[in-house]
């Protein structure tokens, strides 16, 4: 017999965008809209799989778009820009302002953390009708999204709108409450919630751990970002040194210079290539004047009077990939090199903060709560996790991915049912073009646009104008979609375009199994009593089991033979003139 | 007056360029060269479909998808080539010409090659003349051999071998055993010319009783033949007799519960 764990994989084939995307985004969907100007159902298209289209549409570091197939013709779709696109246009007619979901279930939902993963996994679970209520320990709810990432990147206001969006549907958000001290898990559980999703991220910065790392003058960038976050004021004095090469050694580099830094210096002890933040940040820090050294580590940082004065470094050199697959940085002896500095902002990662919770929940080393990687279920049945806290630092859109998922398996062990049964899933990329040689290539340099509002002072008349370009420029943007997948079920054109789906007639099907031989999603299995049976999700409407089933058992619920006929008879009947 | 055919355009959603959308519906050419029946993929089309739109009295049937090897349903253009590969083979069996239909391939794209695709199945098809279906008087001896055709299309033998034929041929049985495409086409040859003759004995018995002599003589066939047929419809019970007429048996075609 073979593995019964393969056996319940549901393989899916997927346009490679939505395949890359972990919050599984309908992205080939909300383009086909956009292509039609149907602005509004596109973003309501995108809302249907995850509520941040603004925010991600700023800051997601869109796998989407590297992923995309234009990529071997010219350069990418601007995924990520259509989708800043749709759901800025969508301001532009005001707040948007749902009707809250009655709720049908009377088991309450407590989420702790009101960051991306934990606002997803509310807005999912609201949508099913749940109870829910959100404790944050910040003042605002947001985590990272309003935290980490500073103004000029993503504007507050986008944040607390896409938030608000989701307390409309009736998720209550308290802030000011931390777990572990002001709430426990017990206690939740005594006052009556069902069911727990811990996803309280990794809010700590790593250390240096070198000398003198405790002088004043010396941030850690995630407190560096949360303090300006909260308008507090910093001085950073005229020359600042940020250690690290990811994306909050940018955003604190780029802050920096806004808090009136002369010279900020990004040092990095590999190499550009190397670099973990997104290349287009990176562009947009140089052209802002952050200078850039690279393989350089910081070995001690020496203070005056108890502040910040020089910082030593060691020159590097590159050699073999370690784990991570990057080239592993070793230092060169007696390269020692001093920086005359006002402060330091050391940038070189995130931890999870875990001495709020239960030992019970967290692996070996403490470092992050241990799950299983399909369910999102903790050691403790009715408490889930997810989100940074599991993966440590990772992205908005990962987080979203968690939060769905476990709202699914939230509403699965509310319901008592099995959490596994039919999840797992094989992905499969599937293009229309099997042969990328035999295609034209398109020689000239295209660049994608992209709206950067916050760095670009416009007045307000400028603004309207530049919006009204925008909506050309972004129809043709979601014209150079190549529509890799099917029928993306958008359901927003007209006539045929409506996602269709095989039916069986059970009474008529005789188990011959040629259906599910020719259906190429493997949508159609024999069920339990031997007849075939269409999985809805997998089935992406194209008939061929329909033309082909011998006993014409099949049939397709909107494109019937019936329907086809007609339209001959009236294409027949069509005068000729 | 000039014969201007009326061809059935099976077009996939892909590979229909916008700008002959338009044009056909909104008659741009000042007549539809070709009238479009648009589906999401050619692989929907069902031959019976194809059987019933030449009974309607179309001139020419053109289906045209993507190119292969790309799909936007994975291989749904490859299903129906087969379909249409084994609806030909079927429709040389009666009166009607299968140069009447045409698979053809475009990309949505190619808004050059597409109206030559159709100008060339259209010049095609006005060499042949207008189809002995068409018109007020439709020719009712090939009428009746297409709907014997339509039958046949959308009984299970053929629909089957069409079916696994991919899979017999690439993919092997649980036993790895696979069949040349020689071998198919050879039963698929077979099956075709036994399943059209029976479906043709079954609908000419279908109101008035014959007997095996007076059926071979209609279908031109050797009687011993005929006889086998009707001994094989017998046995799937969609066939009975009647009565015995002097020395004849006569039979008669049963419904189908």
């Amino acid at each position: 017999m073979a593995a019964a764990s393969c056996a319940f994989k549901n393989k899916r084939r997927l346009p490679p965008c939505r395949a890359a995307c972990p919050a599984d985004v309908n992205v080939q969907g909300y383009i086909a809209l956009l292509q039609q100007g149907k602005f509004k159902e596109s973003v309501e298209l995108i809302r249907k799989s995850m509520p941040f289209p603004a925010i991600c549409g700023r800051v997601c570091f869109s796998p989407c778009q590297d992923a995309c197939s234009r990529k071997n013709i010219d350069q990418p779709v601007g995924i990520r820009y259509l989708k800043q696109f749709a759901a800025d246009i969508e301001r532009e007619q005001g707040r948007i302002k749902p009707d809250p979901i009655p709720k049908t279930h009377s088991e309450k939902v407590v989420i702790v953390g009101a960051g991306p993963a934990g606002l997803s996994a509310a807005y999912e679970l609201a949508k099913l009708g749940y109870p829910v209520t959100v404790f944050e320990r910040m003042p605002e709810p947001g985590g990272m999204m309003r935290y980490g990432i500073p103004d000029y990147r993503l504007q507050k206001y986008v944040v607390t709108n896409e938030i608000a969006y989701i307390q409309d549907l009736g998720v209550e958000i308290k802030t000011g409450v931390e777990f572990g001290k002001d709430v426990q898990l017990d206690t939740l559980r005594n006052e009556g919630y069902k069911a727990i999703f811990i996803a309280n991220g990794a809010q700590l910065s790593r250390k240096l751990r070198i000398p003198g790392e405790d002088l004043e003058g010396v941030f850690h960038a995630i407190e560096f970002l949360r303090h300006i976050s909260l308008r507090k004021t910093v001085d950073v004095g005229e020359k600042v040194a940020v250690i690290g090469g990811g994306n909050s050694a940018i955003d604190a580099a780029c802050t920096s210079l806004r808090l009136g830094a002369k010279e900020v210096t990004i040092l990095y002890r590999r190499s550009r290539n190397e670099m973990p933040a997104l290349p287009h940040e990176i562009e947009a820090a140089k052209e802002e004047g952050i200078k850039f050294n690279f393989l350089v580590a910081p070995t001690q940082i020496i203070g005056e009077e108890g502040r910040v004065k020089i910082i030593e470094c060691l020159k590097m050199e590159l050699r073999e990939p370690d784990a991570s697959g990057r080239r592993r940085p070793v230092p060169i002896q007696g390269s020692e090199h001093t920086y005359e500095v006002d402060t330091v902002i050391p940038a070189i990662g995130q931890l999870p903060e875990t001495s709020c919770l239960p030992s019970i929940l967290l692996d070996e080393r403490a470092r992050a709560i241990s799950v299983d990687p399909l369910t999102l279920e903790t050691s403790i049945p009715g408490v889930f996790a997810g989100g940074d806290i599991v993966t440590g630092p990772a992205s908005i859109i990962e987080a979203i991915g968690a939060g769905k998922r476990a709202a699914v398996s939230i509403d699965r062990y509310l319901n008592g049912q099995n959490l596994k049964t039919g999840r797992e899933e094989e992905i499969e990329e599937t293009t229309w073009v099997k042969d990328w040689e035999k295609i034209t290539k398109k020689p000239e340099r295209y660049t994608a646009p992209h709206i950067d509002i916050g760095r670009q002072k416009v007045s307000f008349e400028e603004a309207d104008e530049l919006l009204a370009k925008t909506k050309e420029v972004a129809m043709f943007e979601a014209r150079r979609c190549l529509e890799c997948g099917p029928c993306t079920e958008c359901l927003g054109s007209d006539g045929l375009c409506e996602a269709d789906k095989a039916v069986v007639d059970e009474t008529l099907c005789t188990g011959c199994n040629v259906c599910a031989v020719v259906c190429p999603y493997g949508a159609i299995k024999k069920n339990e009593r031997g007849i075939a049976q269409v999985d809805e999700d997998l089935c992406k409407g194209c008939g061929t089991c329909s033309a082909s089933c011998p006993d014409r058992a099949i049939t397709m619920q909107r494109s019937t033979v019936v329907q086809i006929v007609t339209n001959v008879v009236a294409a027949l009947g069509r005068e000729s003139v | 007056m000039m014969f201007r055919p009326k061809i059935i355009g099976f077009i996939c959603n892909w590979s229909l360029p916008t700008e002959v959308d338009i044009a056909s519906t909104s008659r741009i050419y000042g007549y539809p060269k070709i009238r479009i029946v648009r589906v999401m993929c050619v692989g929907r089309i069902d031959p019976v479909i194809v059987l019933e739109t030449f009974a309607r009295g179309a001139d020419g049937v053109l289906v045209i998808g993507c190119h292969p090897p790309d799909c936007h349903y994975i291989e749904g253009n490859l299903q129906a080539e087969r379909k249409i590969k084994m609806l030909k083979k079927l429709i040389s069996r009666t009166g009607l010409e299968p140069e009447r239909l045409r698979l053809d391939w475009a990309y949505a794209s190619e808004i050059e090659r597409f109206p030559k695709i159709v100008d060339d199945f259209r010049n095609q098809v006005t060499a042949l003349g207008p189809s002995p279906l068409a018109g007020e008087e439709p020719d009712k001896n090939i009428l009746a051999e297409i709907m014997a055709a339509k039958a046949v299309a959308g009984d299970s033998r053929l629909r089957t071998l069409v079916g696994r034929e991919k899979q017999m041929i690439e993919e092997g049985n649980v036993y790895n055993e696979k069949v040349e495409q020689e071998e198919f086409d050879e039963v698929m040859d077979e099956s075709i010319d036994a399943e059209y003759v029976r479906s043709r004995i079954r609908l000419l018995v279908k109101d008035n009783p014959m007997s095996v002599e007076g059926l071979a003589k209609h279908l031109s066939l050797d009687p011993k033949k005929v006889l086998r047929h009707v001994v094989v419809l017998r046995q799937r019970g969609l066939v009975a007799l009647d009565r015995i007429e002097g020395e004849d048996p006569l039979y008669i075609a049963l419904e189908v519960v």
